[in-house]
């Protein structure tokens, strides 16, 4: 490995125009860590690694990899290496040639890149596939491809642009898990965009949130799960997302549809309030919140639940075995730490 | 043909739903036929008999000046052609305008082509002006540069050589001269025609190839080398192939900026062929030189062919 690949951002600022698509991002990824960039499209997460890559240049504000300032340097000079999200492969080249281009560049001996360019095809077990054209492949192949020429340089820093979103549902499963252990076998500093809760979630050390050019939240995805900073964040991540309800807070408890629920909280005051509930922090119990089920989507070992709370929609999750009939009327609960209290006004959490 | 229709048809009468598609198909290939004749038997008439005719005419004296001399010769002009030092001269002449004609406008329409790729505005605008010149015809074209830029005094090229300290230059009168002139003549007006086909093929190629390939430390002139140059090649043996093509058989600016002189120092295989031809009145002759040129070009676009397949 050529570096550590420690990377900050230092009040990164990027205006299209008049469009400010990221505003005032700071961030630091620590040596070794896979990183996860999340947040629907738009939200600015493209265009920070393209930052971080050296393809684009900040408005104002600096790139700082390894403690060296780069926000002028080229990418060429960066020692990054990248997949992108439609592969970016050298369509004259075949397969070994498109792995062995950044050896070549970087002036080794031909005895050391053909080695090299095997291992690296190996290691994404694309190494029967050498003498073909990236025409000739797959999807998924096309991707291994660009995966093998990204890690054959042995960079500091390994980018990935939703290196999975052109592949099929199975495809991607496989591909995330072998991704993640490339990366802990590598063990380079990995920082992966993604729009998909789901890939962040499962592959990444730690992610931040981005949200119309910001980050709401910087931590581990069970961090992030667990307490989220924001409305937007909350309706974001988990499948199904979490349940925001208007309510009534008064002196700890949450009033919803004329039922009390106790929460952590003891501030003493009455507000109005955006309550947060998960699907799967949600129980049946007698004497609770009156609901009737709307429809249900069986999912096999588990099913989610359409609740109707007094006009209210409330999505619950319960396990196999436990299910009710659709349009019977039940009633639910969730312990007061399930409960996450958010300003509707501020919409950040209380 | 007419045999396996009859079976066909016959099968077809016996077993019709089967054969359905294949009555179909027949009537379609028929009608299809119908449609085409009219344009293949205006080309026959148009190019496959006249270049018949004349392979035909080169086997014959035919001397329009010497009529009497007239009569089958079999293969006797092809026989002079050979030891005819005029001919070699003309299809060297025509082998250097070509070869550097094409070679002109495939540099300088890439590099122009790459220059107005990184254009941010105005691009549009150099096109239309890019264009001008292959709108025009060659004639006209040889014309302009004659009493335009080439006149001795007065000319634009000839005054920017006095001010540069050369002096006046007999820009069609000097052997090397003449010759420079009309390649640049045929390069000016045909550069932007590479220059707009490569231009179009470099705005096809995908951006993000070139990002990856910073990535991968590639320098500008790596990524021109490794990347651009290759995925271009088609577009650039297409261009090569048809300004060949026109190039070697070109003939109208030539012959009104010098008529192939001074001498015979831009003669082209061309000029040479409708110089015997029509002012020597020899027809026989030169419908033999015709022939060479006919082959010279065969060959030429053969190689070029084979090298377009060549990976």
């Amino acid at each position: 490995m050529s570096g550590q690949g420690q990377v900050s951002f230092r009040n990164i600022v990027k205006l299209h125009g008049q469009f400010a698509a990221l505003k005032n991002v700071n961030f630091d990824i620590k040596p070794g860590e896979f990183f996860a960039l999340l947040g629907p499209s738009g939200s600015g997460k493209s265009t920070t690694l393209r930052i971080l890559a050296g393809l684009d240049a900040p408005t104002t504000g600096r790139v700082m990899i390894d403690d060296k300032d780069v926000t002028s340097t080229d990418a060429r000079d960066r020692d990054i290496a990248m997949v992108f999200q439609s592969y970016a492969l050298y369509p004259h080249m075949t397969v070994a040639e498109n792995i062995a281009f950044p050896l070549e560049m970087a002036k080794l001996p031909k005895s050391e890149i053909a080695p090299a360019v095997k291992d690296a095809a190996r290691k994404v077990k694309i190494d029967h596939l050498l003498d073909r054209k990236p025409g000739q492949l797959s999807g998924g192949q096309q991707q291994r491809c660009a995966l093998a020429r990204a890690i054959v340089r042995k960079a500091r820093l390994f980018l990935l642009d939703e290196p999975l979103s052109n592949l099929d549902a199975k495809l991607r499963l496989e591909t995330r898990a072998e991704l993640k252990k490339l990366q802990r076998s590598l063990g380079v500093t990995a920082v992966y965009v993604t729009h998909d809760q789901e890939e962040a979630m499962t592959l990444a050390d730690r992610m931040a949130v981005f949200m119309s050019g910001e980050i709401q939240q910087v931590g581990t995805p069970a961090e992030v799960f667990a307490r989220p900073n924001s409305i937007d964040i909350a309706g974001f991540i988990g499948n199904p997302p979490m349940n925001l309800v208007p309510a009534r807070y008064v002196d700890g408890d949450v009033i919803i549809a004329g039922h009390r629920l106790k929460t952590t909280a003891t501030t003493a005051v009455e507000r109005d309030v955006v309550v947060g509930l998960r699907p799967g922090a949600l129980r049946m119990t007698e004497g609770g919140l009156g609901a009737r089920v709307d429809l249900i989507e069986d999912l096999g070992d588990t099913a989610v639940l359409d609740l109707d709370c007094a006009g209210t929609m409330i999505r619950m999750r319960v396990a196999d075995g436990n299910i009710p009939g659709e349009g019977d009327t039940i009633s639910i609960t969730a312990r007061p730490q399930d409960i996450h209290l958010f300003d509707p006004a501020t919409r950040m959490r209380l | 043909m007419a045999t396996t229709a009859v079976t066909s048809a016959g099968i077809a009468s016996e077993a019709p739903r089967s054969d359905f598609g294949r009555i179909l198909a027949q009537r379609e290939r028929r009608f299809a036929a119908a449609l085409l004749a009219p344009a293949f038997l205006a080309l026959l008439a148009t190019t496959t008999f006249p270049l018949l005719f004349l392979v035909y005419t080169s086997a014959f004296r035919m001397d329009l000046a010497m009529p009497f001399t007239n009569g089958f010769v079999g293969f006797e002009n092809y026989q002079v052609l050979l030891s005819d030092d005029r001919f070699w001269t003309s299809l060297l002449v025509s082998l250097v305008y070509t070869g550097s004609t094409v070679a002109l406008q495939v540099i300088i329409g890439l590099a122009l082509a790459l220059l107005v790729m990184d254009m941010k505005r105005g691009q549009g605008w150099f096109r239309v002006i890019a264009i001008l010149p292959v709108v025009l015809s060659p004639a006209v074209v040889g014309m302009i540069w004659r009493t335009f830029m080439l006149a001795p005094e007065f000319g634009i090229v000839d005054f920017l050589a006095i001010n540069a300290g050369l002096g006046s230059k007999n820009w069609l009168g000097d052997p090397t001269l003449a010759m420079v002139s009309v390649i640049a003549i045929h390069t000016w007006q045909w550069t932007p025609f590479a220059f707009m086909v490569l231009l179009a093929s470099l705005a096809s190629l995908p951006e993000d190839i070139y990002e990856a390939a910073r990535l991968d430390r590639a320098s500008a002139w790596q990524r021109f080398r490794r990347i651009t140059l290759p995925l271009l090649r088609p577009a650039i043996v297409m261009v090569i192939i048809m300004r060949t093509m026109v190039a070697l058989t070109a003939f109208a600016a030539i012959f009104t900026v010098t008529a192939g002189g001074p001498g015979t120092a831009t003669e082209i295989l061309n000029l040479y062929a409708y110089r015997k031809s029509f002012t020597e009145l020899s027809i026989g002759y030169g419908s033999a030189l015709a022939v060479a040129l006919l082959i010279v070009t065969i060959i030429i676009s053969g190689i070029l062919f084979a090298m377009r397949r060549a990976k």
